[in-house]
């Protein structure tokens, strides 16, 4: 049938559509409408499940590791803000900020013997120690979130994977790969020598000194030069446990 | 932890670097900072007075990980005691030092304190008396060196509250205080 000409055509036309978007609105709402009521049985039932097991959040490291695993799956970060739901229940983000300061204290303190490059381990262990009065347990997991949250004042804090382990960097040295490559050799004694180096990756002699070199002066290397045999050794306190006290 | 005696040796000590003097400034600066407060803890705690530095010194060999410092090295780290008033070379080579844990103004105090505490104002003793006497027993200053003595002795001199007279021999040098 061909299309009716004219002002009547158009009309319906334009109400056709009036109809329709009225119709798309219509569903839109009532699906927010839904949206919303969800959310909110969602949001109370997190916070019952975070009310009932506060204690456990509070004391036991696994379990918030769990918990916050479980938040992030859902898009909700308990530590977004200090004010709000989260802080007050659970008082979590004042335990993170807290480690957070405690975490800057022991880099600070620890710069010199490092070089600002320290072991999320030992980092773990001191800040433990530190902690003695809190008596409350502080996992890896809740050093490496209470680094996250340190971001933010773009100090450079970071946590940088070196072979097996996790280093966490406080000073804004940027390590490149060779570096990487030696820290992660270093691992296994706590020191290279240029030989080791070189033989290792097979780098033509000069990119392991040079290499060294630099990792010496940024202060992340020591030399040793005390072996019997003579040949001078790069010890990496970041990498070897309980080299800084 | 390893020990020297029943002196508790810190973690450092076991670590090979610290036994070769570090290029880097920063991280010299915190070995020789490390190695002054181990041999002034060290010296306090075992009473040392003295280190010659061509003899052997239990601080400065570490036999479990087989390192030992460098005449270089102890020299580094007994200069800077001496820059910072904490100890003297007792000689122009720099072979012997005197270790300071207590500086001399402080030595003077402690003498001053047990002067009173015993009730030896105004009376005379050997120089020999106060080192090894009776009445010093169980005290900081029972077998201190004779040298740090002397001076913290020559110190109270100048300021008026001891008087040293000399006598026929070292062994009877005497000194009146006055309060």
């Amino acid at each position: 049938m061909r299309k009716r000409p004219g002002i009547g055509g158009l009309q319906t036309a334009a109400a056709a559509r009036d109809q329709y978007r009225l119709l798309g609105e219509n569903v839109a709402k009532i699906r927010t409408d839904l949206m919303k009521e969800q959310l909110t049985t969602f949001r109370s039932q997190l916070e019952d499940f975070a009310r009932n097991h506060k204690n456990d959040i509070r004391k036991n490291p696994a379990f918030r590791s769990q918990f916050h695993e479980m938040c992030a799956k859902i898009g909700v970060d308990p530590l977004a803000s200090n004010k709000g739901f989260w802080a007050e229940l659970l008082g979590i983000g004042d335990f993170y900020y807290e480690l957070g300061v405690q975490i800057v204290d022991i880099c600070l303190a620890t710069r010199s013997l490092n070089g600002g490059l320290i072991n999320l381990q030992e980092l773990c262990t001191l800040l433990c120690q530190r902690r003695k009065a809190a008596r409350d347990f502080v996992s890896e997991d809740d050093c490496l979130r209470a680094i996250s949250k340190l971001k933010v004042l773009g100090s450079g804090f970071e946590v940088i994977s070196v072979g097996k382990k996790k280093l966490v960097r406080s000073v804004p040295t940027e390590l490149n790969k060779d570096h990487n490559e030696i820290l992660e050799l270093a691992q296994a004694q706590g020191y290279v020598t240029v030989e080791e180096v070189e033989r290792r990756f097979s780098w033509p002699s000069g990119r392991a000194t040079d290499a060294l070199e630099t990792l010496l002066e940024e202060g992340l290397a020591m030399i040793d030069d005390g072996h019997r045999d003579c040949k001078r050794r790069y010890w990496f306190p970041c990498v070897s446990v309980s080299a800084s006290a | 932890m390893q020990k020297l005696g029943d002196f508790k040796l810190p973690q450092f000590f076991n670590y090979p670097p610290y036994f070769t003097l570090q290029p880097v400034r920063d991280t010299r600066e915190k070995q020789v900072q490390l190695w002054k407060e181990l041999i002034l803890d060290y010296c306090r705690n075992q009473k040392i007075f003295v280190i010659g530095i061509e003899e052997e010194f239990p601080l400065f060999t570490n036999q479990v990980i087989e390192r030992f410092l460098s005449h270089e090295a102890k020299e580094t780290f007994l200069s800077a005691l001496v820059s910072e008033g904490r100890a003297e070379w007792m000689d122009k080579g720099h072979k012997r030092c005197l270790i300071l844990w207590h500086r001399i103004q402080e030595w003077a105090d402690i003498i001053m304190r047990f002067v009173k505490e015993t009730g030896l104002e105004d009376s005379v003793m050997t120089i020999e008396e106060i080192r090894s006497g009776i009445e010093s027993r169980g005290t900081e200053l029972h077998g201190m060196d004779r040298t740090i003595l002397t001076r913290a002795l020559k110190l109270l001199e100048q300021k008026g509250k001891a008087a040293i007279f000399k006598g026929s021999s070292a062994d009877d040098e005497g000194v009146k205080f006055s309060a």
